[in-house]
């Protein structure tokens, strides 16, 4: 896996507080895959997942030790602006989260703001729209408030939001788990078309979902990444008894 | 289990009642004002300048100035207390000096209105010589909100999802922008309505004006902030222990009380509507 790593992490620990939550990280995230990370709650991935855009810095009192290099430069260097690494690396919640702004407004908001891609406006809202397929649905509503879309419309204009600001990678924490089933097909869908452009590094509990849409599944523990391979590898044969017993659903 | 039954009762009763008493408090307050002053009240009344030693005439003066001096203190009180509720939420690390700070603040709430105007007096009006004037008048009356207008602005910005937040700077927006733009319109329907509070008592004090702002009487209406001007709480305290005839101005007095009571019901209105106006599109 050492070829195209867009992301390296290197020996990196997490703390909140005095409470390590990640211990001895190193691992590395490759171009235009889709990366899972699965295990049970408390492990430590969504953790992880916070830590690639520097979203864990508005909690008080956490520390981090260790490096991620992001094409090479360390985010967590004394002279990186986490703003502009949050520029590059979007991310989808788990809960979808629009504002209370119109759907235009939604997607146009971090371009405006941020000066990126803001030359024309109309038409990158339109093609992030398209291209977290919602467009046909809300072509016609633009200038209604986001809030009345139903929870599945709203997710995708969460990641049409991310994607307006043309990121190289997509961060998504559970994206599908407050979702219903139609609604969790379309966005695993959407996941499938974006790779071609986007690397996809995704947190979910759901074990048939890591295996349905990713390439590289990562496995953690109380800390710890236990497994990291090829998803098929994992979801088949995997090397760690800790792996086979989660998967197969003894514990977690 | 029937004496807790009717323990029950006896407690609800209770509640009942404290409720009855501050609405029929509140309704007899009214009530009183308005029977007593309608009379007066005249378009003569609301217009006019008074007249014969402030025995007849109108009190449109004393109207204008508390216009005056709740607009400034606004002005002054809403911008500060909104910038420092900011700070003390968004920005400061949470801990030991926040927390003092919020003590500070609280005690500040505590503070009688007349130490307001005795301040205002030393340094408004003498230290910084702008002397007894709406601008003196409106600072003193500005700071005296502060505390009210801070907690508001505190609650109303926590109460806003952290989710929109970290929505915001996961776009790569900066912590202003997003303060700005996310955070702040969403709180301010929040702070307004706690604002009016603020506001209302602003409109309504005697002591922190009467040291600072406040004319017995002026012929004339004020043409800068540099002016003194006549209000109503302060005209109405005048009416009742220092004019030439107390007894006389009576029904002049009740006047001007349910004038007073009027404005500042009209500016609670005012904040209400904008409120209203600003909700729209704003649930979450």
């Amino acid at each position: 896996m050492e070829s195209n790593a867009i992301i390296s992490i290197n020996r990196v620990n997490f703390y909140y507080g005095a409470v390590r939550a990640l211990t001895d990280i190193s691992m590395k995230f490759r171009k235009n895959k889709v990366t899972a990370l699965i295990g049970p709650s408390g492990c430590g991935k969504s953790t992880l997942l916070r830590l690639l855009n520097r979203m864990n810095d508005l909690i008080d009192g956490t520390r981090v030790e260790g490096e991620i290099l992001f094409e090479g430069q360390n985010i967590y260097a004394p002279d990186v602006d986490p703003v502009e690494i949050r520029r590059k690396i979007g991310m989808v919640f788990q809960k979808p989260n629009p504002f209370p702004k119109t759907i235009y407004n939604n997607i146009a908001y971090g371009p405006k703001l941020t000066g990126v891609n803001a030359g024309d406006l109309d038409a990158l809202v339109e093609q992030s729209l398209k291209q977290a397929v919602l467009w046909d649905e809300v072509k016609d509503i633009m200038s209604k408030s986001a809030m009345n879309l139903s929870g599945g419309q709203q997710q995708r204009l969460c990641i049409a939001r991310a994607l307006a600001m043309k990121p190289d990678i997509l961060l998504m924490d559970e994206p599908t788990s407050a979702l219903d089933p139609i609604s969790t097909a379309k966005i695993e869908e959407l996941i499938e078309e974006l790779k071609k452009d986007y690397t996809i590094i995704i947190v979910t509990h759901n074990m048939q979902q890591a295996a349905r849409i990713s390439d590289e599944t990562a496995f953690f523990y109380i800390g710890n990444l236990i497994e990291y391979n090829k998803t098929e590898k994992i979801f088949t044969k995997p090397e760690v008894k800790q792996t086979e017993d989660y998967i197969t659903g003894r514990f977690g | 289990m029937k004496w807790r039954y009717l323990k029950q009762h006896i407690f609800f009763g209770m509640v009942r009642a404290s409720a009855l008493i501050i609405t029929l408090a509140l309704g007899g307050i009214v009530f009183y004002i308005v029977y007593n002053g309608i009379g007066a009240i005249s378009w003569e009344f609301i217009t006019k300048q008074p007249t014969h030693s402030m025995t007849k005439g109108g009190i449109m003066p004393a109207i204008l100035g508390t216009i005056y001096l709740t607009i400034g203190a606004i002005a002054i009180g809403l911008p500060l207390g909104i910038a420092s509720a900011i700070y003390l939420t968004e920005y400061a690390k949470q801990g030991r000096i926040v927390r003092l700070i919020k003590v500070g603040i609280n005690c500040l709430a505590g503070v009688p209105s007349v130490v307001f105007g005795l301040f205002g007096l030393g340094f408004f009006v003498i230290f910084l010589k702008f002397g007894s004037s709406i601008l003196s008048g409106s600072l003193t009356l500005g700071f005296l909100i502060l505390p009210t207008i801070i907690g508001a602005s505190e609650e109303a910005l926590k109460a806003v999802p952290q989710t929109f937040r970290e929505a915001s700077l996961s776009l790569g927006v900066s912590k202003w922008q997003t303060t700005y733009r996310i955070v702040l319109p969403n709180a301010l329907p929040g702070i307004l309505t706690g604002s009016i509070l603020g506001v209302g008592r602003a409109a309504g004090e005697t002591a922190p004006i009467m040291f600072t702002a406040a004319a017995y009487f002026t012929a004339k209406l004020p043409g800068s902030i540099f002016d003194e001007v006549m209000a109503l709480p302060y005209h109405i305290y005048v009416l009742a222990t220092a004019g030439t005839n107390i007894e006389a101005t009576r029904p002049i007095q009740f006047g001007t009380v349910l004038v007073l009571v009027a404005v500042v019901l009209g500016i609670d209105l005012i904040a209400i509507i904008i409120r209203g106006y600003m909700r729209r599109n704003k649930r979450w």
